[in-house]
């Protein structure tokens, strides 16, 4: 682990409010992303993106498909690595003042930090237990009874614990769409993150399932920073504290979710919101 | 007619053109139906054939065995299984003799002085030799007198053909002229039988001799020599005590034994003998050919698993665009090689470098080291993993490919490093992929034929796993090998040319198997995916 990979996670933890809440400021931001550019291969993806998320509220990402809010998504935590063209031509993103695209900072290190849950729901091929636990396992972590406490903890914040408590030696893969997103979001709180990725968690599911998901996004605020890429509205509007709308790789209007709906102050914005383009 | 000149959209939907009634989607049809009816047909033929001709090896089998009880050689067999066991301690000693006299030279003697010392040994030896010589006897005018009677026997069995075929041809005159005499083995058996006495008084004397010379065995100064003498004695109060058994065996054995196809059957399954233009017996015994078989594609799956498996993973997880865009063609194109060239390349290269690296000093720990084979099991082992890997490798790599990403990406968010994604995530899901590609990578080197023919060293015998890793580097022949190598010069029909079929058919089975076993696990794999 490099130098400042443990400055991170030191910074992080000493600014972790349950450790210290009452001297928090919940406004401040924990991500910021300053004049930054980045392109696959020759096309470039986003342009000059300046964007502060702030610990403890949901932001949501939304704008047209190819609007490059995936993408954005992904450089939060570095998942573009695995992608051999991906490029910064420009810019930084930094959590809690480091830049993550420091040549020091260790990407497995950062992605314990800042877990992510993916459009389709992706549990393992292995049991509902082995899923929630792997995250410590590559950790190296053996204790029985720690692992336990994880599942259960982890199944609980995922509203998922009453449904599959008894079957947790079952395979992951037998639990319908809805469990199975929560399941994934289960598996990424156990490695202990402090912001949640969601790349929409949504998209593949029922008006049941997905209540359920955002339920459980309201509940999760508390105690994660929540990024969230949607392409419905309505979810926007109901789970999120602000809102990035986003057109061509190009950052239009980023503003607290109330004021974007009601009165966004770009006419593009506008025109998506009222469902004339998009 | 009117009313067909009229030309409506309906009518137009009639008027398919057809060419001898077929119309241009049924004759599509036919031509691919047809092309896959040809192939299951043809598979069908190979295996109807290979049957048909094999089938006739077990009646064969069981006549000549049967043969070989009722013309009694079976009972001198049984003797000369005990002068073969008298002959191996006499060799023993031997070894031990030319040991002395090679350490005398070592340690300056001249051939005078040499002589001298090694008297007392030498009588020693002269005196055990001598020992075994009324056995020897014995066994080669039984021998003799019982395979005249088996020639003779032949004989007559090719005369009644040839007179069997100048009667059908009309030639009654020529056949009456032929004088086939009926063989009786008993009357030959039985004179070797009554000579049963004077065989056990051999044995009787031959114990005795040998009670009597062997407290005085020479006594060498030498530590090596010492331990070697020692051994010396256990191994023929060993067969001392042998004898006695051999003798049972001898006593008991009955000619008019009759012989069941299922002992037809077991002897060429569990055969540990192949011998063919014997002037005794033919043996066709599997066992020398399918552990040859086997060991060298044990030694070729011991190179090949590992370097197919570990480029796949390379290829498919870790490799750059470029990389793999360089690594795999490489790779895939090893099995467009044909297998002779690699035979050539086997004999005029490889053999020769293992030989060489074998005789280095600094390898001279390994005791097994130098080998002395050029061609070995290893040697053809080495050059079938070279075929196995792009099999092994193409197949590994579909199963790799076959992961989803979503996958690797779940763990990646992680924070796993690839390693450990690729250990715990892609390899496990894969697995059975994996599994697959392996046996069917096995599948190739056991029908893998022009290699092994050319590098294995085509010695026919059981290799001798009791000498534990040393064992690959002993010469083997293999079940392809054997039958590319005899079945174009034996006679058509033949008991020899139906037994090569039978290994043929063992081959086909196996294959078959392996493919079944591959073909089960992968549909398991994408059940598993559901």
């Amino acid at each position: 682990m490099s130098l400042v990979s443990l400055r991170l996670q030191k910074e992080i933890k000493m600014d972790t409010p349950a450790v210290d809440s009452q001297r928090v400021d919940r406004n401040r931001p924990l991500i910021r992303i300053s004049d930054f550019d980045f392109s696959y291969g020759d096309k470039q993806a986003l342009f000059d993106i300046n964007m502060d998320i702030a610990e403890h509220k949901v932001t949501a990402f939304i704008g047209p498909s190819g609007c490059g809010k995936s993408t954005l998504l992904r450089c939060l935590n570095r998942m573009n690595d695995l992608i051999e063209s991906a490029r910064i031509n420009r810019g930084k993103v930094e959590v809690n003042g480091v830049d993550i695209y420091d040549e020091r900072v260790d990407a497995t290190e950062l992605r314990k930090r800042i877990g992510m849950v993916f459009q389709k729901s992706n549990p393992f091929p292995k049991s509902i237990y082995e899923n929630v636990i792997y995250g410590l396992r590559i950790q190296g972590i053996k204790k029985k009874s720690q692992l336990d406490e994880t599942v259960e903890r982890c199944l609980k914040g995922a509203a998922l614990w009453e449904e599959v408590k008894d079957r947790l030696d079952t395979s992951g893969l037998s639990l319908s769409g809805g469990q199975q997103q929560r399941l994934c979001i289960a598996r990424a709180m156990a490695v202990g993150p402090e912001v949640l990725l969601m790349d929409e968690p949504c998209s593949a599911l029922d008006p049941v399932a997905t209540a359920k998901i955002e339920e459980l996004i309201h509940e999760l605020k508390n105690d994660y920073t929540i990024v969230i890429v949607t392409h419905n509205m309505q979810q926007a509007a109901r789970v999120s504290d602000q809102t990035a709308f986003f057109y061509m790789g190009n950052l239009i209007e980023m503003n607290a979710t109330d004021q974007i709906f009601m009165s966004p102050d770009k006419e593009q914005t506008e025109a998506y919101i009222s469902g004339r383009f998009g | 007619m009117d009313k067909r000149s009229f030309k409506s959209r309906y009518q137009l939907a009639c008027n398919r053109k057809s060419f001898l009634g077929l119309t241009r989607e049924s004759a599509l049809k036919g031509l691919f139906g047809g092309n896959a009816f040809v192939s299951i047909v043809v598979l069908g033929l190979i295996t109807l054939f290979l049957f048909k001709e094999g089938a006739g090896f077990f009646g064969q089998y069981r006549d000549s065995l049967l043969l070989y009880r009722q013309s009694g050689l079976e009972y001198v067999e049984l003797m000369r299984g005990q002068q073969n066991a008298l002959s191996a301690l006499t060799r023993y000693l031997n070894s031990i003799r030319s040991r002395q006299v090679e350490k005398l030279a070592e340690e300056g003697y001249d051939f005078q002085e040499s002589r001298a010392i090694t008297e007392e040994s030498e009588d020693f030896f002269y005196d055990f030799e001598d020992l075994a010589v009324p056995l020897r006897e014995h066994v080669i005018e039984a021998n003799e007198i019982l395979s005249a009677a088996r020639d003779s026997y032949q004989e007559m069995q090719n005369l009644s053909e040839h007179r069997k075929s100048l009667l059908e041809s009309g030639r009654q005159d020529e056949a009456d002229a032929l004088e086939i005499r009926e063989i009786d083995f008993a009357l030959f058996f039985d004179i070797v039988k009554s000579r049963e006495s004077e065989y056990i008084e051999i044995n009787e004397n031959l114990i005795r001799g040998i009670e009597e010379i062997l407290p005085s065995v020479p006594y060498f100064g030498d530590a090596e020599l010492q331990a070697k003498t020692e051994r010396f004695k256990e191994l023929a109060e060993m067969f001392i005590e042998e004898v006695s058994k051999f003798e049972e065996n001898v006593l008991a054995w009955e000619r008019a034994r009759s012989v069941p196809i299922s002992e037809a059957f077991t002897s060429f399954i569990f055969g540990k003998k192949w011998v063919t233009n014997s002037s005794i017996q033919d043996w066709y015994g599997l066992i020398p050919l399918m552990s040859g078989s086997f060991l060298v594609a044990l030694v070729a799956m011991f190179f090949a698993v590992p370097l197919g498996i570990g480029a796949a993973i390379y290829v498919n997880q870790v490799a750059r665009s470029l990389e793999r865009d360089l690594i795999k063609p490489y790779i895939e194109f090893i099995s467009a090689i044909p297998s002779v060239v690699i035979g050539f390349f086997g004999i005029a290269v490889f053999g020769t470098l293992i030989r060489e690296v074998s005789g280095w000093e600094s390898l001279a720990w390994i005791d097994f080291f130098p080998i002395s084979e050029r061609l070995n099991a290893f040697t053809a082992g080495g050059l079938l993993a070279l075929m196995a890997i792009p099999t092994i490798f193409t197949l590994a790599e579909d199963a790799l490919n076959n992961v989803p990403l979503s996958y690797k990406e779940a763990s990646m968010a992680m924070g796993s490093t690839r390693l450990q994604t690729i250990l715990r995530i892609i390899v496990p899901t894969a697995l059975s992929g994996i599994i697959s590609a392996v046996l069917l990578g096995f599948g190739r080197v056991i029908g893998e034929t022009m290699v092994v023919l050319l590098c294995a060293g085509n010695r026919i015998e059981i290799p001798r796993f009791a000498e534990g890793i040393g064992v690959v580097f002993e010469p083997v022949h293999t079940m392809t090998g054997i039958i590319a190598q005899e079945l174009g010069e034996v006679v058509h029909g033949s008991m020899h040319y139906r037994a090569l079929f039978m290994v043929g058919l063992v081959l086909f089975l196996i294959s078959l198997l392996i493919n079944y076993f591959a073909q089960k696990i992968v549909m398991k794999f994408q059940i598993s995916r559901g």
